[in-house]
């Protein structure tokens, strides 16, 4: 019904150490464990010990890294109950960071998404931050209407907890805002729903 | 091509004031006493000179305000074993004169997304930091500026931005002694800040390289090279596909040069084997091209299917361009 496979939708990387950095932190989130382990596991000692990993355990879908992660001997490993906190994390690391410092993003699109607007406002480029995207494509969707931000939705039609008006989620995915954007539904006719799907991402 | 940048502003020439033993500042307005095109900080213009029944086409840098466009400024650093069109605007340009130039193109732009502006020059390379300078502290935007000279009668540009810009300027060898030291500069710096370094080829590079070692990556290192060398070299003949002219680059000249000296025409905006306007297709080749420009990639190099007629050569007994 709606477009798919539109331009705004992110490319994602695969992480892979960034041999060029002198200094490496990692944010991570519940599935974003995975790729989080895998990259570790292909850094040298050295690599590791310039490395800080800051990982939240807050998942959609429940799995959690966080016992595969403290196998590695890095420099810092700093654990976070929700994902909110660890992007505030990020923050924090960054503020203080040095020219030299790489960083890799691996979780949900919307983890990936917030935790890049911390990087770009600290004027990080791309060729400094790997991202990849692990577990559901659920989305994370701003109303139009109200701004509110809806985290891991999965079906089409949703009401905004926000402004409670049924929304659509649009598949045009806004880099600024870290978000799909989502729109009244009904907004032709009240009460005149289009068909409720499971996203298709 | 358009006209333009072949020579569309006709520029007068309203002073010249020697700045150091072998810089001259050139202040020109417009001939016919309107405004100039608008230009952005970092931007330059081809000026074209005058040279014993030639013409020779350099480009400088703009070192007067974006903000004033009743005049553009340059500095002329004359350089002596050359393509001698430096030489041209020491010997040859008076006040009064008036000169055709391209109009302005900004190679050299300030970050727009930088947290902090860190600029390293060498000598006549401050001219592009004039004005980009000029374009931050209008806006508020923190930047630095490190600057080397070659000894005491050197600093004079110098010194008049540190007059301008206080402690955010830094000079170096105006005293006979002190050195830039590009690694020191630029360590432990906050992420987010871009280096823009201007100046002769050597320093240049040492310079790129000194912040790769820090970890610094291309995107936030910003460059320009002076060199007034052209392209010379062992001489070579090259055929023009679709006008079938055979044309002789000399010893002395550019393949870009030497077209153009046989009444042809090819795009061009920087002369200097970095902007890329020149990419021509190479059709047709007996021997090696001598690649000289930072555009293409190695790969593209590989190929040879590609040459920057700007500065690159040819050793060749057979070399054909799609032009």
């Amino acid at each position: 019904m709606l477009i798919t496979g539109i331009k705004s939708r992110p490319v994602y990387d695969e992480l892979t150490p960034m041999t060029s950095g002198l200094g490496h932190v990692t944010a991570a989130q519940g599935s974003g464990g995975k790729p989080l382990v895998r990259l570790l596991g292909e850094m040298n000692p050295d690599q590791l010990a310039a490395t800080t990993v800051l990982y939240s355990t807050e998942s959609f879908t429940g799995q959690n890294y966080l016992a595969d992660i403290q196998k590695f001997k890095v420099c810092g490993l700093i654990v976070f109950p929700a994902n909110a906190d660890a992007v505030r994390g990020l923050d924090a690391f960054l503020a203080t960071a040095k020219m030299g410092t790489r960083l890799y993003i691996s979780g949900s699109e919307g983890f990936i998404g917030t935790s890049m607007q911390v990087a770009t406002s600290y004027g990080m480029n791309r060729d400094e931050v790997l991202r990849e995207h692990a577990g559901s494509f659920s989305r994370r969707v701003w109303c139009a209407h109200c701004s509110h931000y809806s985290e891991n939705v999965t079906r089409r039609v949703f009401a905004c907890p926000g402004c409670e008006l049924n929304l659509i989620v649009r598949d045009h995915y806004s880099g600024r805002l870290a978000a799909f954007q989502g729109v009244k539904a009904d907004s032709e006719v009240p009460g005149e729903l289009p068909e409720n799907e499971e996203l298709d991402t | 091509m358009t006209e333009a940048q072949h020579g569309a502003l006709q520029l007068r020439v309203k002073r010249i004031e020697p700045v150091t033993p072998e810089i001259n500042r050139y202040t020109f307005c417009a001939a016919d006493g309107s405004w100039l095109p608008p230009f952005s900080g970092g931007s330059h213009i081809t000026v074209l000179i005058p040279s014993d029944g030639d013409t020779k086409r350099n480009a400088y840098s703009l070192m007067s305000s974006p903000y004033d466009t009743s005049e553009y400024q340059i500095a002329v650093r004359r350089v002596n074993n050359g393509k001698r069109g430096s030489l041209a605007m020491h010997d040859n340009v008076r006040e009064g004169d008036v000169l055709l130039a391209g109009i302005p193109a900004n190679l050299f732009p300030v970050s727009k997304h930088a947290r902090h502006h860190l600029f390293l020059a060498g000598g006549v390379g401050v001219t592009p930091v004039y004005a980009q300078l000029d374009e931050l502290s209008l806006k508020g935007s923190p930047f630095e500026l490190h600057l080397a000279v070659r000894g005491p009668g050197h600093a004079a540009l110098g010194r008049e931005l540190k007059e301008r810009y206080g402690d955010r300027v830094t000079l170096y060898g105006h005293d006979g002694r002190s050195r830039l030291n590009a690694s020191d500069i630029l360590t432990g710096r906050p992420l987010g800040t871009h280096a823009y370094v201007c100046g002769p080829r050597r320093m240049v590079d040492d310079i790129i390289g000194a912040a790769h070692d820090l970890g610094w990556s291309d995107s936030n290192i910003h460059f320009e090279r002076f060199d007034d060398l052209g392209s010379t070299g062992d001489p070579f003949s090259v055929t023009l596909a679709r006008s079938g002219a055979v044309i002789e680059v000399s010893p002395e000249q550019s393949l870009l040069e030497a077209v153009e000296e046989a009444g042809h025409k090819l795009p061009y905006l920087c002369r200097g084997g970095a902007c890329g306007d020149c990419e021509t297709e190479v059709l047709e080749l007996e021997g090696t091209i001598d690649h000289r420009d930072d555009w293409l990639s190695e790969s593209d190099r590989c190929t040879n299917k590609l040459i920057m007629p700007c500065v690159s050569r040819a050793t060749c007994t057979k070399l054909v361009i799609n032009a």
